[in-house]
């Protein structure tokens, strides 16, 4: 059945593929997952404080970025960051940002809220009495959160935070809006210069299958051993 | 001058009042056990001494310091105290021997190397040397108290305050526990515990204090709390944990 297809091309397109496009990916995907989750653990941090002027920003922030779709924060970072940041320099002109730097900051800040959730979680998973404890000996709010809480609380949320940075692997193919030359985009390139949509769009599926499941496996795996240590 | 000293101490939880003009003292080189039936505010009592529960009304003079005091440096003075909790606490994602580092390195500032004799020193004093590099999970719970007391004895604390420190533990553990506890009151250390072992009460503390519905209902010497007559509630309590 598949006699009319040239698979060659995906062969051709290798280097192509995976030095500009595969290359991208990982690296936007690592870029965003470390800034998400510095950023989403100061939001969680900042969700579970007692001061107003803390909580509800950090509330707000999440709930908005969790209600919009990614794609349209995507188009309102590309076209926003730029004047935002010669609005914080103060020139009059709009910064050249370029597709990349907009595409982790944005990256950055959306994940930033669905990892503030898991670390919120994690957070308040840890005993009360452990922050007592770190207390007690004198240790302040920071040391408290640095050596006592946040450790533990990200060993308790190692495989959510996991699964929600395959998910970020999957949603970067979404910077194609931005004609930007991703892994998906790359293939897509390919497909329209010479006409093998079906084949290149299989083989990029295939790709994304296969990492994203082996990634799933390794924290299933993960899971298990962190179980049994417990 | 002593060393803690309560002055009217009251606290609520919303419109429940938990603590009620609780006003004693702990002089230096005493110590004090507090019992009383569950509910009473005896381990909210001493959670306030370190300011870990703020209390409203009244205040709480630490060596000098008043506890609630918006120019006391609070982590400081917490430092100076030592607290032991009912279910150990500690830190489970570090080694024993981290446990005792800690605090020791970030808040009092020692080098690596001074920190580590003094943890090894007092992990030997309680019996637990060999287990320094063991994760607090793989001790038993007597083990794991013991490891507790020589945490906050790693601070050098001008007074150390026990919340039920044998209440979790299985009946064989209690008395190692105890023993440490009772060592160190005959070391002459400032101690406050809340605990129903009479048994200890009875060896080394020099005054009892009996609360009940969050007011301090007896407060007096060993000798007269176990001896003379007192207020009939705290007679139902002794009889009740003393005779079975």
């Amino acid at each position: 059945m598949f006699a009319g297809f040239d698979f060659d091309v995906i062969e051709r397109s290798l280097p192509f593929l995976f030095r500009e496009g595969m290359t991208f990916t990982l690296t936007l995907t690592a870029m965003a997952m470390t800034g998400g989750i510095v950023f989403g653990t100061l939001l969680a941090m900042m969700r579970l404080s007692s001061y107003a002027l803390l909580n509800v920003p950090a509330a707000l922030y999440v709930n908005l970025m969790r209600s919009v779709p990614l794609v349209l924060v995507i188009f309102w970072f590309y076209f926003l960051v730029p004047w935002m940041g010669g609005w914080i320099i103060g020139a009059t002109q709009p910064i050249h940002v370029g597709a990349f730097w907009s595409s982790v900051i944005t990256f950055t800040m959306f994940e930033a809220a669905y990892y503030a959730e898991i670390m919120r979680a994690g957070i308040q998973s840890v005993a009360r009495g452990q922050v007592a404890a770190g207390q007690a000996l004198g240790l302040n709010y920071w040391q408290t959160m640095g050596y006592v809480v946040l450790p533990q609380a990200f060993r308790n949320m190692l495989p959510v935070l996991l699964t929600q940075t395959i998910i970020l692997f999957q949603d970067t193919s979404l910077v194609y809006v931005l004609s930007i030359v991703d892994f998906l985009g790359a293939a897509a390139r390919i497909a329209q210069r010479d006409a093998r949509l079906v084949e290149m769009y299989l083989f990029a599926a295939v790709v994304y299958f296969v990492i994203s499941y082996t990634m799933s496996w390794m924290v299933k795996r993960l899971q298990q051993r962190i179980a049994i240590v417990k | 001058m002593p060393m803690i000293e309560f002055k009217n101490v009251s606290k609520w939880y919303g419109s429940f009042q938990v603590l009620k003009d609780c006003a004693t003292k702990v002089e230096k080189g005493e110590v004090v056990v507090v019992c009383g039936p569950s509910g009473s505010g005896k381990s909210t009592l001493i959670k306030c001494v370190n300011g870990l529960e703020p209390f409203q009304q009244g205040e709480i003079i630490v060596n000098g310091e008043s506890v609630g005091a918006k120019e006391t440096n609070l982590p400081r003075l917490r430092s100076k105290i030592g607290m032991v909790f009912q279910h150990f606490e500690l830190f489970p994602h570090m080694s024993v021997i981290d446990n005792l580092n800690l605090a020791q390195v970030r808040v009092l500032g020692r080098d690596a190397e001074e920190a580590m004799t003094k943890s090894m020193a007092l992990l030997k004093r309680v019996g637990i040397e060999m287990h320094a590099r063991k994760f607090p999970g793989e001790l038993s719970g007597g083990q794991q108290q013991r490891v507790a007391i020589a945490r906050g004895l790693a601070m050098d604390p001008i007074a150390m305050l026990f919340d039920e420190p044998t209440s979790a533990l299985d009946p064989e553990m209690i008395n190692e526990v105890l023993d440490v506890m009772v060592e160190l009151a005959l070391e002459g250390m400032t101690m406050m515990c809340v605990t129903h072992e009479m048994g200890f009460a009875r060896k080394v503390a020099h005054r009892v204090i009996f609360m009940d519905e969050g007011r301090i209902a007896e407060d007096a010497n060993k000798e007269d709390f176990f001896g003379k007559p007192r207020s009939e509630r705290a007679q139902q309590f002794l009889s009740k944990i003393l005779h079975h």
